[in-house]
């Protein structure tokens, strides 16, 4: 009998299938940036500057012109010649003018100076130790509170706040509520900066096509966004400029965008007409790439007498650096800090600083510091109430019967599964066991650590911010009958043609080995940001779901129409096309490929010749991926080594396409978190030097770090085509408290750890046991020799608001235009004005509506005013404006969302 | 990161090699295993003119017994010296803290005389040849010398070699075969360099401590000789020895530095546990011998 | 600076070339050859991702020059697979278990491994451990990597299908 299978009756979701890209990578046949090789290419190199902060009084360039093999040096003077406008990952312009070589001053250690351009790497590395920099050194500012106090790293703006957002007032309502509960918690953490360290370090080989056409390879998250970046940037049209990247060696946030070094190679290229390449060396990467984390901040939580959440506060700054990559105040911290659990009444400040130190970056889970301050928050609050960390979450997080939920910052939840997560795993954990063991080793002196984290995590985010839209995916029966499919996707280790083969294979009833995934050129699929906030599997696994439904849909109706059979007693299996009730009539996919192609005429009316399918799929707006963690370790009292004894993650990502590549993804993120918790650091001494300039100085987790770890998944489907929900960052937000709270659990016979400074290093945890300074972390030497730096060094130009002369008072009244620049991109709008005196009223008007206002202030030139505003949120926008003759410039608080700088020119 | 241009030579005898250094009058760098020098080459903190591998001389490699000790040729590597009999019977001590130098892959590189010649003050191998009581020979064309280890190291990378000099042998002294092995070492990581660590030995002779050779690394400028330690075990008996006091006479001799990886504080006191394990581990293993 | 003749076997085939005092052997193999497998990632010998086979002996090709390597037998990545393309047992142990995400470090990874295992066929799983100290890995958290140690150990199967 022959037995018909149905579609997807060979099963590939949720398979452990071999990886497609090991074919090329474990055999040495990769092409990675640095394995690209062109005629006529040349070498580049950075001078950079040694300093951290100071006027650039010269650049010599003459001796090493003279240089061997050097054809050309670059100053910023040189690559003015094109215009660049730096943006941030959402596409809107830096703020803080950042040039790609360094333009009159230096702002940190490590900033491009200049560029040359050698035969070899080797001989522009000669010519670049020649090049005489001198630079006026001024007192650098390299911790936050060296930003607060200090002077300005910009000269010209008005503070050195580079973000802000959250309302100090609103502290104003919830201190009572803090002040009225029965407990009062409070976690303050300093996370030390992060060098994200991708394996291959940055790389640009870009290749001037002649006029206006231009090849770039570039390790990149996404081909499409960097070619995007790099149009926009260059004032180009996009179809001129294709990026391939087609093995990438970790991004982890770090590519997320070009910067200035990738930007400046295109530019050298296409101003010298030759193809150029730069590799980032190690120590560049270390020292000069874009750093990640760096943050202060301090949680406060109310409790009632059962342990269930009041309210909270949270004071919350980081460290942008002098350029970072788009200035940041971080709001995802607080926005995704509660969803997950039931708390009243939130509120935040958050601040982002500039400082002149490396610019901040992406990195795995850039928000991840919610999940830390809230976790091991809990479990403080837990050992405080004396109740364990398991039931201080069961009382306040929102289970599956709690939704659909609403956050106090509006975030709204419906399937979000922490507290199932967190059920699963303490079903698969013997907690009384380890309790037991835990007390019988206490006796004999050795401390052993029991810690648990849940969170949630939003991921396939499309639709409400520029860079984050759909996938497409673009699929083709070839003539041979094999499965071409050109996707939108990018892999820098995620092995998204793996995953997407897999999906493909199954909706399609083709086999794996039978299907190529072609990704990682700008030239192929369509727009998609590639590996950008847990998405691929996501919103590209939705694409390819689909578009292998529609493909198979054309595939049966060819069939059926060849067979006089209806296209429902049509399956595809294995390859073979089969006709319900007719085995006579099975064909393999390439005889229907053959006559789809070569025979046109046998198709049914009107049916395209060919066999392809597109799709774009455009997702939710979020899909929440949920999970529990714990660890158990093992401090050495002694020596405050820890030894992480097991780890076990439940987490519920959806569908999973591939157990293999999702556990691979949480291992990952789960081994950076360790190296934060217990190893890595990026520091910088009071001169703005950063000390880890090396892999000896900057620790990785090695393979004796990290346990092996035990997965339970959920696979609650999301409600997207497929059901899949992102899992990429994940392990990078939960590690880090699952492995703090273990450790303090250890050491709660000793103390609690009172403020958390990463990373935990062996003197830390002595700092705790013993309860005095082993670490030297509180001594203050640093901070002394700091100071005595900046005396020794030239003064600083003063803050703006000094040196503001107050000139008469103008008249403002009528039309001006102005321009509100908020975080996430601007807007431009008609306001008028009308001064009675020192009262103000007027009206903004912009294509769709116009809020009119009254009661407003201008006094010595000052203006004041409130302007209430529905959509697309309520929120007052409080103005605080000073007016010359002819420009009107100050900012605009716009309630929990920060603070916009406004300008307006008159009409 | 690529290195400065320099000359390469591979000179085939003990005395070309000293004719290339002198030529160069101070420009040259001798290489061996290169493990340490060409990362220094890469970052350009290094920037010799010529480089002079020794690898081509014979004369510079293997292990011999020599009267009253054992000979170790600075170009034998890690990896060959950690399998080697003569070295397990006779000096068991470095072939523990042998076991801690670097990684699989730079061990079958590096070089023992690499090692110790370079003074980094938190390798192994300095601090094995301060507290063993290793001599290290020396030669140039002006001639040839013996230095004690213990007078060999003058602070980090900084010894009493001069840009001329070669060293050509290390000559671990006998201990007695029943000697005592002490060795502790406290890395973040497997291969790193110590963030404290200890070495050496102690020999008993009728029921006294009869001689004993304990050096630090990572506690100072230098590895550094447990001299006040060695001192109050001497003559004691195994039952007898304070390790506890010993330990604080060992750790007043040290200087540790602070980084960001460990306090001087903590070295201190972790130096000072870690001592107090290692000598009554020892201790403990005579008195019930 | 002086330059150098070198002769040199890689992967068993024999190669003569002039180079620069100063160029790493890794740099060589990848620019002056062609075997661009061999990934330079910190070129100050920690990261392992250059490690290649001199002699049979695995080492760091970035802290080795190339004019050290007159005479030697040197073996990349690319020499690992046979001729008919079926893959070295540590590659396929590797692929079996999702050793490798990026594939930049895996070169070298796949080198230390098959030399130590060259050196005894019988390596233990704890052999193998040890020589991987000598390896850093950004994405995989080592999970894949030990699992294909394990296989290679003779405890337990690969998990991919």
């Amino acid at each position: 009998m022959n037995v018909q299978r149905s579609v997807g009756a060979t099963r590939y979701v949720g398979q452990r299938t071999a990886r497609k890209e090991d074919g090329r990578l474990l055999v040495g046949r990769g092409q990675f940036t640095d394995d690209v090789r062109l005629p006529g290419m040349l070498h580049v190199t950075y001078v950079r500057s040694a300093v951290a902060r100071g006027r650039i009084v010269s650049i010599d360039t003459e001796a090493a012109r003279e240089m061997p093999g050097v054809h050309a040096i670059y100053t910023q003077a040189d690559l003015a010649a094109l215009p660049v406008q730096m943006l941030s990952f959402f596409f809107a312009p830096i703020e803080a003018p950042v040039t790609l070589l360094a333009d009159g001053r230096v702002a940190c250690v490590g900033e491009p100076v200049a560029m040359v351009i050698a035969e070899s790497r080797a001989q522009a590395e000669d010519a670049a130790s020649l090049v005489e920099v001198t630079i006026e050194e001024e007192a650098p500012l390299v911790t936050i509170a060296d930003a607060r106090t200090g002077p300005l790293v910009h000269p010209g703006r008005d503070d050195n706040v580079a973000a802000e957002m959250g309302d100090e007032d609103a502290l104003d309502a919830i201190q009572p509520l803090i002040d009225g509960a029965a407990h009062v918690v409070t976690q303050t953490v300093h996370h030390q900066r992060i060098a994200q360290s991708p394996m291959e370090c940055r790389a640009c080989v870009a290749s001037p096509d002649g006029t206006g056409e231009m090849t770039v390879w570039m390790g990149c998250q996404s081909p499409h966004l960097a070619a995007r970046y790099l149009s926009l940037a260059l004032g180009l049209p996009a179809e001129s400029i294709r990026v391939i990247a087609k093995d990438v060696g970790g991004g982890f946030g770090l590519k997320n965008i070009p910067w200035r070094e990738e930007v400046a190679v295109v530019v050298a290229a296409r101003l010298f007409g030759r193809p150029l390449k730069w590799i980032e060396d190690r120590f560049e990467a270390l020292t000069a790439s874009s750093h990640a984390r760096e943050q202060e901040a301090t949680l406060t939580a109310g409790f009632d007498a059962e342990g269930r959440l009041t309210a909270g506060w949270c004071d919350y700054a980081c460290n942008n650096g002098a350029w970072p990559m788009g200035e940041d105040a971080n709001i995802a911290v607080h926005m995704f800090m509660w969803p997950a659990y039931k708390l009243p009444a939130y509120g935040f400040i958050t601040r982002g600083w500039y400082t002149n130190t490396m610019g901040l970056g992406a990195y795995r889970g850039p928000w991840a510091m919610e999940t830390l301050l809230r976790e091991t928050l809990l479990d403080k609050a837990a050992r405080r109430l004396g109740i364990s960390p398991v039931e201080i979450r069961r009382r306040n997080l929102v289970y599956l019967s709690d939704q659909p939920h609403t956050s106090t910052l509006g975030v709204e939840v419906n399937d979000i599964t922490p507290g199932e997560c967190l059920e699963k795993l303490v079903a698969n954990v013997d907690i009384a066991g380890f309790r037991k063991e835990q007390k019988e080793a206490r006796r004999q002196g050795r401390y052993l650590g029991l810690g648990f984290a849940a969170y949630i995590e939003p991921t396939g985010a499309a639709g409400t911010m520029a860079p984050m839209t759909g996938e497409t995916a673009q699929l083709r029966i070839e003539p041979t009958g094999k499965v071409t499919a050109m996707l939108s996707t990018h892999s820098q280790g995620h092995g998204t043609a793996t995953t997407m083969a897999q999906v493909i294979a199954e909706q399609l009833g083709v086999l794996y080995e039978d299907v190529s995934v072609f990704e990682g050129d700008s030239a192929i699929g369509a727009f998609g940001p590639g590996a950008a906030g847990s998405r691929q599997g996501v919103i590209a696994g939705g694409a390819t779901w689909r578009a292998s439904q529609l493909l198979a849909e054309k595939v049966k109706v060819v069939a059926a129409h060849l067979s006089n059979a209806g296209p429902d007693a049509v399956t595809i299996s294995g390859g073979m096309v089969h006709v319900e009730g007719a085995p006579e009539m099975s064909r393999s996919l390439k005889e229907i490929a053959e006559i789809a192609y070569g025979e046109p005429g046998r198709l049914p009316e009107g049916m395209a010749s060919g066999l392809e399918a597109q799709f774009r799929y455009q997702p939710p707006p979020v899909t929440m991926t949920s999970a529990a963690h714990c660890c158990m370790v093992e401090v050495d009292a002694e020596t405050g080594f820890v030894k992480i004894l097991r780890w076990i993650s439940s987490e519920d990502c959806g569908t999973v396409i591939n157990p293999g590549v999702v556990e691979g993804q949480i291992a990952g993120g789960l081994a950076q978190a360790i190296g934060q918790v217990l190893l890595e650091e990026m520091p910088y001494d009071a001169r703005g030097n950063p000390l880890a300039a090396t892999f000896k100085d900057y620790l990785m987790p090695a393979i004796s770090d990290v346990p092996d770890f035990e997965y339970i998944h959920a696979n609650t489907p999301a409600q997207t085509i497929g059901g899949m929900r992102g899992v990429g960052e994940g392990g990078a937000i939960i590690g880090p408290p699952t492995l703090v709270n273990a450790i303090a659990d250890a050491l709660s016979p000793f103390c609690e750890i009172e403020e958390l400074t990463l990373p935990l290093t062996p003197a830390r945890i002595l700092d705790v046991i013993e309860q005095r300074d082993v670490s030297g972390t509180r001594d203050r030497a640093n901070r002394d020799e700091a100071a005595r730096a900046r005396d020794e060094m030239a003064e600083a130009p003063p803050l703006a608001s000094e040196v503001s002369a107050q000139g008469p008072q103008a008249s403002i009244d009528g039309d001006w235009n102005m321009t509100l620049k908020a975080p996430m991109g601007g807007q431009s709008f008609l306001a008028h004005f009308e001064a009675d005196g020192a009262e103000l009223s007027g009206y903004l008007s912009a294509p769709d509506g116009r809020q009119d206002f009254s009661g407003g202030t201008f006094e010595n030139g000052r203006m004041q005013f409130m302007v209430k505003v529905d959509n697309p949120m309520k929120v007052t926008l409080k103005y605080d404006l000073q007016a010359g003759a002819d420009t009107i410039t100050g900012k605009c608080k716009m309630g929990m969302f920060g603070t916009a700088k406004v300008t307006a020119v008159r009409v | 990161m690529k290195p400065a241009p320099f000359d390469y030579e591979r000179p085939s005898s003990i005395g070309e090699a000293c004719r290339l250094l002198d030529e160069a009058g101070g420009g040259a760098t001798v290489i061996a295993g290169g493990q340490t020098l060409v990362p220094l080459l890469n970052l350009r903190m290094s920037q010799p003119f010529i480089l002079v591998d020794i690898n081509g001389i014979d004369a510079l490699k293997g292990i011999s017994r020599v009267e009253g000790g054992t000979r170790v040729g600075p170009a034998t590597s890690q990896a060959e010296a950690l399998s080697d009999e003569t070295l397990g019977r006779h000096l068991p001590a470095l072939v523990t803290a042998l076991g801690h130098v670097g990684h699989y892959q730079t061990r079958n590189r590096g070089t023992i005389g690499g090692s110790v010649a370079l003074g980094e003050p938190a390798a192994e191998m300095p601090a094995a040849a301060v507290a063993l009581g290793a001599t290290i020979e020396i030669a140039s064309v002006r001639g040839n010398r013996s230095v004690k280890a213990d007078e060999f190291y003058l602070g980090p990378f900084m010894t009493v070699l001069e840009p001329d000099e070669l060293v050509t042998g290390i000559v671990y002294p006998d201990w007695p075969p029943d000697h005592v092995v002490l060795f502790r070492e406290v890395a973040q990581r497997p291969g790193d360099f110590a963030l404290v660590g200890m070495v050496g030995a102690l020999a008993i002779a009728d029921g006294k401590i009869s001689r004993a050779g304990l050096a630090w690394f990572g506690m100072g400028p230098t590895p550094i000789k447990a001299r006040q330690a060695e001192v109050a075990l001497i003559g004691a008996a195994p039952g007898e020895a304070d390790a506890q006091a010993i330990a604080e006479l060992a750790v007043a001799d040290t200087a540790p530095f602070g980084d960001h990886r460990a306090s001087a504080e903590y070295r201190r006191t972790v130096g000072r546990r870690i001592f107090v394990r290692a000598l009554r581990e020892a201790l403990e293993a005579k008195e019930t011998a | 600076m002086s330059e150098h003749r070198i002769e040199l076997t890689v992967n068993g085939r024999p190669h003569s070339a002039r180079v620069e005092a100063r160029m790493s052997l890794g740099e060589f193999l990848r620019e002056e050859l062609g075997y661009t497998g061999t990934h330079l990632a910190c070129e100050h010998g920690v990261c392992g991702a250059c490690t290649v086979s001199v002699d049979g002996v695995a080492m760091r090709s970035c802290l080795m020059l190339a004019v050290q390597a007159d005479g030697a037998d040197v073996g990349t990545v690319e020499g690992l697979a046979a001729a008919d393309g079926t893959l070295h047992p540590v590659q396929q142990a590797l692929r079996d278990n999702f050793g490798l995400q990026c594939g930049f470090c895996t070169p070298g990874i796949a080198i230390t491994l098959t030399t130590v295992l060259t050196d005894n066929p019988r390596a233990s799983e704890a052999e193998m451990e040890a020589a991987m100290s000598g390896h850093v890995c950004r994405c995989t958290g080592y999970q894949g990597i030990r699992r294909a140690i394990r296989q290679l150990a003779g405890h337990g199967a690969g998990e991919a299908a």
